[in-house]
């Protein structure tokens, strides 16, 4: 591609300015000492969710797919590097710890040691098979993306192929996460069951990096991983692919009778999103520090989907718009931010209440304003709130030789 | 001249309701031919037969040269063969533009990582068929906006995008006003020089102007064949319509 | 042990019969010095000769010497003694008169040790076995069970013919069985007594006793003369080298723990064995290290890997039967396998009872749900939370209603009201408006589901609430020592076949249902002909709730009641109408029979983890939904899709 006008598009250059302006503002506060760690921490884990959000836009909001599964890859992108990250800190720790003894330790010792100290809580002294490779760094980042993408393909494969849709394929999803996570639950899932992997906040070999510069890492990170992804995912929708989406979206049997095998197409959305979720979890739980089962259930990936229909199906930005306001107004109620309200007989306390308003307001956007947030926007740009429809121009222009 | 299509001893039957009884049906290339029948004769249920969105009980489905038997392939594979449909109720993806609705029928690889990588299609086309159908105009429009005559014709415009060898259209004519009947017509016709096209119509004056072979299908069999003079003179005919139609 | 079957012997001419009344006192002046200061070695011998002289006063005399309630008093006589303040009261051991006061100094009380008071015991059980009290012969009985002695059988046997008390005779014929079992005279006697066993624990328990091995070491890899061989033991090897070391039949390993501390003890300015201490990072380099060591006689030598294979090669462990008797063993295997195996059949009947109630609970929580979706084809994701307002309503009830009778009588109906207002309420507010968008209605309801979650527990809290069944319903049904079921189970099931039963009537016999009928298999239709949807529609979503609600009572007895209650029967009453069918009330009964019998099934497999029982279950039906996407009752006819 030597030309691309994708990067002419006004929600590519708003996306992109503001995530520059974002990662630079939050870098001068930090260093300003304005914003504490925490806030910046925040801030990243916020972009991670706005990337997954962006992958559940275009797996539902396009292709009318709704999954109720996808957080489920978000998560296992964190058990993936989490594994690395738990490993390979553990081992540094117990190597230092057995240096003191007078012989100096084997690397049999080292892995004993390491493989007690993070199974010990499920009552287990030896590595699972799953941690064969947790000691290797590009293996467990491929596992970020092929093991979300495998488990993805595989199911997705079965659900489409059987022609699975509409809530059936919402339930069926749901019912997969549900396996997933209660499997992790157990303490023989070889991945410390409820108790997760923690700690991920340490990076091996930059424990001599403070935290407050590390979660800028990681923010610039988030940033740039988000807005990779939102091109890659504004080029996908682009051009007769895009329009194959929201076609199999609207009316799949009639885009059949056009001769696409809607099947193959749900399958590489499905598939391809999954592995940005899996993408967007490894760069979120080094932020967060703990990643368990609980992550996983069903109701993290309802609520993705919500902030999908909050901020606006159909538009890449609108999903970005809802999860960061959503995430960020959560925390906010549920971190004791906001003030209670005193009615005199009741006060009324948002960490309690919280959870009511959005679950009432999000019925209120479903019922009032089907185009969310993006919709509201757009409507006060005096625009209609729709697919951008495109100019022949506009059209030629595309790279679609 | 050999039969593109060949559908022979069809039967399909939905809950103990014989749709489809026996049915045997041939169609060359070109060729224009016209199926006619009274409701419930099992019109429809032999054009999702043939297009692979229902499956009969028995019978078997050939098509082309290299005698493929539609009754094991999927609906896209049928479609990518060169059978192309058009429904009786116009079915546009109403939420794009003529541009995207006609971009998407073009004559191009349809396998998704193909099309994901921007591979086929030559948008060039676009205007000329969108002239074709009287949709020069309305490229940018949202396929929702078009009058219902509009959409037919797009519909229309995005079968021969597609440029099928084999054309099944369903009441084509129905709620056009008279200069759009005659409009379709002509396309009809003209598509037919050079492709199998089956009309499937209820309106006898449509019909007579396609100037065509004609089928009568009653209770899912072919009643008669021949054209549209032979079969109105047809006795049984005359008493399947006067008599239920 | 002759002693005490003549001790028996003795006892039992003393029996029933008149009795000589005789003194005991003479009698343990005989052998009082035996008596003071009775040894394990010669009380058998002692209560032999008490025995002998038959008085009736023996058996309170052993029952006070046991709990040491017997002195002698400086003239030698025995009394029972009662220690007050500083003196003993005394009582005279034949005439149970009062024989005044003694110095505490003046008379020395008898303190039998635990050996002698053992052998008191025992042969007190043999009174105790005829004793007038049924408790104190019941008692005996116990004991006897718990400590069972092979002499005291013929006791045991004489004293069943007399027993007035059936019940304690069937116990005695039981006990009898086992003992002669585990200790009867002759083979043939204990193997007919084996056959005759039946499947209580305790006669399960004499059979594994019978059948209880040791593990031997077998030198030269045979079993030891006249020892039946149960099987070779399923240790691994390095388990049998232990025990082969621990016999002293091969040379003991050197440990790694073993090696590395005899490296660190030999560690002199960084070197071990000449070499430097940093190069000791692998096992290679300290074994060879360790050999060095050895070889310089500052460690013991490893033995040859030859050794230890040869020793492992010609030992044999072996697990052998404490019992000689081949027949008595054979008999015993037979009847042990005959127990298994019911209590198999056993096990399988009250699996499928679980799974019946587990099925009934399902059914319950996804009837609503099925109907709904059936009827709208809208997926209702606070359905849940719906089962959460019938629980609390429950609760509610019980609170301000203290009999849980009548609170129950009361809940169900209200509940089913609560619930189903609450369901109208979603519909009209909602669902209505959200036609023809069934992904928007999954995700709203969901948001419905968030909100009445949280006011649950703003509300009442986020500790569980207990609903208490009325005392009828409290405790299982045992029909057998391995099949039982709680009532509330069983109460349970009967609800949902009221329900059922309900259902079909309603869809059925009545216009509604005709109408709901109509409504669900072609809409169009249906409104053409002058059904208005909507209010069918309202009415089923009332319903359907409704019996959410009556689902949430029933759940809450059994389980305890949570705002999160609902959400954990969400997904499994979701799979429930999936895999039964949409729409059909039959569909989803089938649906929840297979859902409940396979989770039980699957947890009967591997019954210590539930956890993954649900995985599998959950991997299972989307399998199935793979060979039957519409279910296991589909909806028929063109229209259908």
């Amino acid at each position: 591609m030597t030309r691309t006008p994708l990067i002419r598009r006004p929600d590519v250059i708003a996306v992109l300015s503001c995530l520059a302006v974002l990662t630079l503002g939050a870098t001068l506060m930090a260093e300003a000492g304005l914003i504490s760690t925490s806030f910046v921490k925040t801030l990243g884990k916020t972009l991670c969710l706005c990337l997954a959000a962006v992958a559940m836009d275009l797996v539902w909001g396009y292709t009318g797919i709704l999954s109720l599964g996808h957080m489920a890859f978000f998560g296992i992108g964190g058990y993936a590097i989490g594994m690395w990250l738990m490993r390979a800190r553990t081992e540094d720790v117990v190597a230092a710890q057995l240096a003191q003894r007078p012989l100096p330790p084997t690397p049999a010792e080292v892995d004993q040691a390491a493989a007690t100290q993070i199974f010990g809580v499920v009552g287990s002294d030896t590595f699972p098979w799953m941690w064969v490779f947790a000691d290797m760094l590009w293996v467990q980042l491929l596992a970020v993306v092929l093991v979300p993408g495998l488990l993805a393909l595989v199911f997705g494969w079965l659900a489409f192929r059987s022609r699975v849709t509409g809530v059936y394929l919402s339930i069926l999803t749901q019912a997969g996460t549900l396996a997933l996570s209660l499997w992790l639950f157990q303490n023989d899932s070889g991945l410390r069951g409820n108790n997760g992997l923690s700690g991920l906040q340490n990076i091996p070999g930059l424990t001599h990096v403070p935290q407050s510069t590390l979660s800028l890492w990681f923010l610039w990170a988030s940033a740039a991983a988000l807005g990779g992804f939102y091109v890659l995912a504004r080029w996908t929708v682009a051009a007769r692919f895009g329009s194959a989406l929201r076609a199999i979206r609207d009316d799949e049997a009639r885009l059949r009778f056009l001769g696409y095998d809607v099947e193959g197409f749900k399958l590489v959305v499905f598939t391809g999103t999954s592995m940005a979720c899996g993408v967007a979890g490894a760069l979120y739980y080094p932020q967060a520090g703990i990643v368990n089962p609980a992550e996983i259930a069903p109701i993290a990936s309802i609520y993705l989907a919500v902030w999908v229909a909050i901020g606006g199906r159909g538009h890449l930005w609108g999903a970005i718009l809802g999860a960061a306001a959503v995430s960020l107004l959560s925390s906010w109620f549920t971190g004791g931010g906001a003030p209670d309200i005193d009615l005199g007989v009741y006060v009324i306390r948002w960490t309690d209440w919280w959870l009511v308003l959005l679950g009432l307001g999000f019925v209120a956007v479903t019922l009032l304003a089907p185009q969310g947030l993006a919709g509201l926007v757009l409507r006060l740009a005096r625009r209609r709130p729709e697919a951008p429809a495109r100019t022949l121009e506009a059209a030629r222009a595309e790279p679609g030789e | 001249m050999s039969a593109l299509l060949e559908v022979s001893g069809v039967s399909k039957s939905f809950d103990g309701f014989k749709a489809i009884d026996g049915l045997s049906f041939a169609i060359g290339e070109p060729e224009m031919r016209a199926v006619i029948g009274p409701n419930g004769a099992g019109k429809t249920t032999f054009m999702d037969l043939v297009t692979g969105k229902t499956r009969p009980d028995s019978g078997t489905i050939r098509w082309g040269e290299r005698i493929l038997d539609l009754t094991r392939l999927s609906e896209s594979r049928i479609a990518r063969e060169g059978i192309g449909r058009k429904f009786q109720k116009p079915t546009v993806f109403e939420d794009q533009s003529v541009w995207e609705n006609l971009a998407l029928a073009l004559r191009a690889v349809r396998r998704p990582l193909r099309v994901l990588a921007r591979a086929g299609a030559d948008p060039e086309r676009i205007p000329a068929l969108a002239a074709d159908v009287g949709l020069k105009g309305a490229l940018d429009r949202r396929a929702g906006e078009l009058s219902h005559g509009q959409k037919q014709w797009l519909e229309i415009g995005m079968l021969l995008a597609s440029e099928p060898r084999l054309l099944l259209v369903d009441e084509p004519a129905a709620g056009m006003t008279p200069s759009e009947r005659e409009k379709t017509t002509t396309i009809l016709r003209e598509a037919a020089k050079t492709r199998a096209v089956v009309v499937v119509e209820h309106d006898m004056e449509f019909v007579r102007r396609l100037n065509c072979r004609v089928t009568v299908l009653h209770e899912g069999r072919v009643l008669a064949e021949g054209s549209l003079d032979h079969v109105t003179a047809d006795p049984q005919v005359i008493d399947v319509y006067l008599g239920r139609g | 042990m002759t002693l005490i079957l003549r001790l028996a012997l003795a006892l039992m001419l003393l029996g029933p019969g008149p009795v000589l009344a005789q003194d005991l006192q003479p009698a343990l002046q005989a052998e009082a010095e035996r008596v003071e200061r009775a040894s394990r070695r010669h009380v058998e011998e002692v209560l032999e000769t008490l025995a002998a002289n038959g008085s009736p006063n023996l058996q309170p005399f052993l029952e006070a010497w046991q709990d040491k309630g017997v002195v002698r008093a400086e003239d030698g006589l025995f009394y029972y003694g009662q220690r007050e303040g500083d003196v003993w009261a005394l009582t005279d051991i034949d005439s149970g008169a009062e024989a005044g006061t003694v110095d505490r100094r003046a008379a020395r009380q008898l303190k039998p040790n635990a050996g002698v008071r053992g052998v008191i015991a025992a042969a007190l059980v043999q009174f105790q076995l005829s004793d007038p009290r049924p408790g104190a012969r019941r008692a005996a009985l116990a004991s006897l069970e718990r400590d069972p002695d092979a002499a005291l059988l013929p006791a045991l046997r004489a004293s069943i013919e007399d027993e007035p008390d059936p019940a304690i005779r069937a116990l005695k014929t039981d006990l009898e069985r086992r003992l002669t079992a585990r200790f009867g005279e002759d083979p043939a006697a204990r193997i007919a007594a084996i056959d005759r066993l039946g499947a209580s624990v305790q006669d399960r328990a004499v059979l594994s006793r019978i059948l209880a091995t040791d593990r031997i070491v077998a030198e030269g890899g045979a079993a030891p003369e006249g020892a039946i061989v149960a099987g070779p033991s399923d240790l691994d090897e390095a388990e049998r080298l232990a025990l082969l070391v621990e016999a002293g039949l091969a040379p003991a390993p050197v440990t790694r723990m073993a090696r590395d501390m005899a490296l660190t003890v030999a560690i002199t300015d960084g070197m071990v064995a000449g070499r430097p201490v940093a190069t000791l990072e692998s096992e290679a380099a300290r074994w060879e290290a360790y050999e060095a060591l050895a070889a310089g006689g500052a460690a013991r030598p490893r033995p040859a890997e030859a050794a230890i294979a040869e020793a492992l090669a010609s030992h044999a462990v072996l697990d052998i039967y404490r019992e000689a008797d081949a027949g008595v063993i054979a008999a015993a295997e037979a009847a042990s396998a005959a127990q298994s195996a019911r209590l198999a059949r056993h096990g399988a009947v009250d699996l499928g009872l679980d799974a019946l109630s587990l099925a009934s609970i399902y059914f319950l929580a996804a009837i609503g749900l099925a109907v709904t979706f059936g009827v709208m084809g809208v997926i209702n994701m606070a359905h849940g939370e719906f089962i959460m307002i019938g629980a609390y309503t429950g609760y509610v009830v019980q609170t301000i209603i203290p009999d849980y009778t009548l609170s129950l009588i009361v809940a169900l109906p209200l509940a089913f009201c609560t619930a189903g207002l609450a369901g109208v309420a979603l519909e009209r507010l909602v669902i209505r408006h959200l036609m023809h968008r069934p992904l928007e209605t999954l995700l709203a309801t969901f948001g419905i589901s968030v909100a009445l979650q949280q006011i649950a527990k703003n509300v009442f809290g986020t500790q569980a609430r207990p609903l208490t069944s009325p005392d009828w319903l409290a405790g299982s049904w045992i029909i057998s020592d391995a099949i039982s079921i709680s009532w509330i189970r069983v109460a349970i099931f009967v609800l949902a076949l009221v329900f059922l039963a309900a259902i079909v009537a309603l869809l059925r016999r009545t216009r509604l249902g005709l109408e709901v009928r109509a409504v669900t298999q072609n809409p169009g239709m249906a409104a053409s002909m002058g059904i208005d949807p909507g209010r069918i529609g309202m009415l089923t979503f009332g319903l359907g709730s409704g019996i959410a609600g009556v689902a949430g009572v029933a759940i809450g007895l059994y389980a305890q009641v949570t705002s999160e209650m609902g959400a954990g029967y969400i997904v499994q009453s979701f799979m429930t109408v999936v895999v039964g069918g949409v729409g059909s009330v039959f569909g989803t009964l089938a649906g929840a029979g297979l859902i409940g019998g396979l989770q039980k099934g699957i947890e009967w497999l591997n019954p210590s983890n539930t956890l993954a029982a649900q995985t599998f279950m959950i991997l299972f039906i989307i399998a199935f939904i793979q060979i039957r996407p519409r279910g296991i009752v589909p909806q028929k006819g063109r229209f259908a899709q």
